[in-house]
C-alpha cells in the first residue's frame, strides 16, 4: 500500500513539473488542485503507515503465539508480568494523549 | 465553482485510496485464533490489546481526528483496560493452580482431587475472564479501524 502512495506522490511531483506549460490564466488553479491534492495524499499515507503498522504488530503476535503452541509451551509469569507491564504503559500513553488532545482548542 | 468541484473529488478520491487499496489484501492476523490453551489465549488477548491502545494513541495524537472519535475510544479505552487487569489476575491464578496441580504428581489421591478441583475453579475463572474482556476489546478494535477508515 505505501508503494502505492509513494507512486501517487511521484506522479504528483511529476506533474507539477509540468505547470509552467499550462496557460498562465489557469496555472494558479491548476497550482491549487496539485497542492490540495498532495495535502489529501499525505492524509492518505498517514493512515496507510499506521494501518499497516496495527497489521504487521499483530502479525507478530499471531507468529509468536503460533510458535508457543506449536511447541507446547505453558506460559510463563515473566510472560505475563512483560505483557502486562505493556498494556500498563500503552494505556498511560493513550490516556496521556488523550488529555492533550483534550486541552487542545476546537 | 466546477474547479472547485473537481478538486474536492480529487481529494476525496486521493484520500480513499489507502481504503480502496486494503481491499484484496489479506485479513488482519487474528492473534487469538492461533491459541490452542486458555493461557496462550489470553496472553495473545493482552498484546492483542496493547497493540490496539498503541494504534488508539497515534490516532488520538493526530490532530485530524475528530473530538468525537478520541472520545470515543478514551471511553473504550477505560473499561477495556480494567477487563485486561482482571485477566491478567485470572491468568495467575490459573498458572500457580496449574503449578501445584503439575508438583503434586505421585502424591496422595485426596491431595490431586484438591489440586484438580482449585485448577478446574481457575480454568472457568480464567475463561469468564477472558469473554468478560474480549466484549471490550472489540469495542475499541471498532472505534480503531473506524477512527482510521
Amino acid at each position: 500500500m505505501l508503494n502505492l502512495m509513494l507512486q501517487l506522490q511521484m506522479l504528483l511531483a511529476a506533474l507539477s513539473a509540468f505547470l509552467p506549460l499550462v496557460p498562465s490564466d489557469s496555472r494558479v488553479r491548476v497550482a491549487e488542485i496539485l497542492d490540495m491534492a498532495a495535502k489529501a495524499l499525505a492524509a492518505g499515507g498517514v493512515v496507510a503507515v499506521n494501518l499497516d503498522d496495527l497489521a504487521r504488530k499483530l502479525a507478530d503476535v499471531r507468529s509468536e503465539v503460533e510458535a508457543m503452541a506449536a511447541a507446547g509451551r505453558v506460559l510463563t509469569s515473566e510472560d505475563l508480568d512483560a505483557a502486562m507491564a505493556h498494556v500498563r504503559t500503552a494505556s498511560a500513553a493513550f490516556r496521556a494523549a488523550l488529555e492533550t488532545a483534550e486541552a487542545q482548542p476546537n | 465553482m466546477r474547479h472547485s468541484l473537481r478538486a474536492i473529488v480529487l481529494c476525496c478520491a486521493l484520500a480513499l485510496t489507502p481504503a480502496c487499496a486494503s481491499i484484496g489484501q489479506p485479513p488482519v492476523a487474528n492473534p487469538v485464533a492461533a491459541a490452542k490453551t486458555l493461557d496462550q489465549r489470553a496472553y495473545a488477548l493482552l498484546r492483542t490489546y496493547a497493540a490496539l491502545v498503541e494504534e488508539a494513541t497515534d490516532i488520538v495524537g493526530d490532530p485530524a481526528t475528530p473530538r468525537a472519535v478520541s472520545r470515543a475510544l478514551g471511553q473504550a479505552e477505560r473499561i477495556a483496560t480494567p477487563a485486561a487487569e482482571t485477566l491478567t489476575v485470572a491468568v495467575g491464578a490459573y498458572l500457580r493452580a496449574q503449578a501445584d496441580f503439575n508438583a503434586l504428581s505421585g502424591q496422595s489421591q485426596p491431595a490431586l482431587e484438591r489440586a484438580s478441583l482449585a485448577l478446574t475453579i481457575a480454568a472457568q475463572g480464567l475463561n469468564q475472564a477472558i469473554a468478560a474482556a474480549q466484549a471490550p476489546i472489540g469495542e475499541l478494535e471498532h472505534h480503531v479501524r473506524a477512527g482510521r477508515g
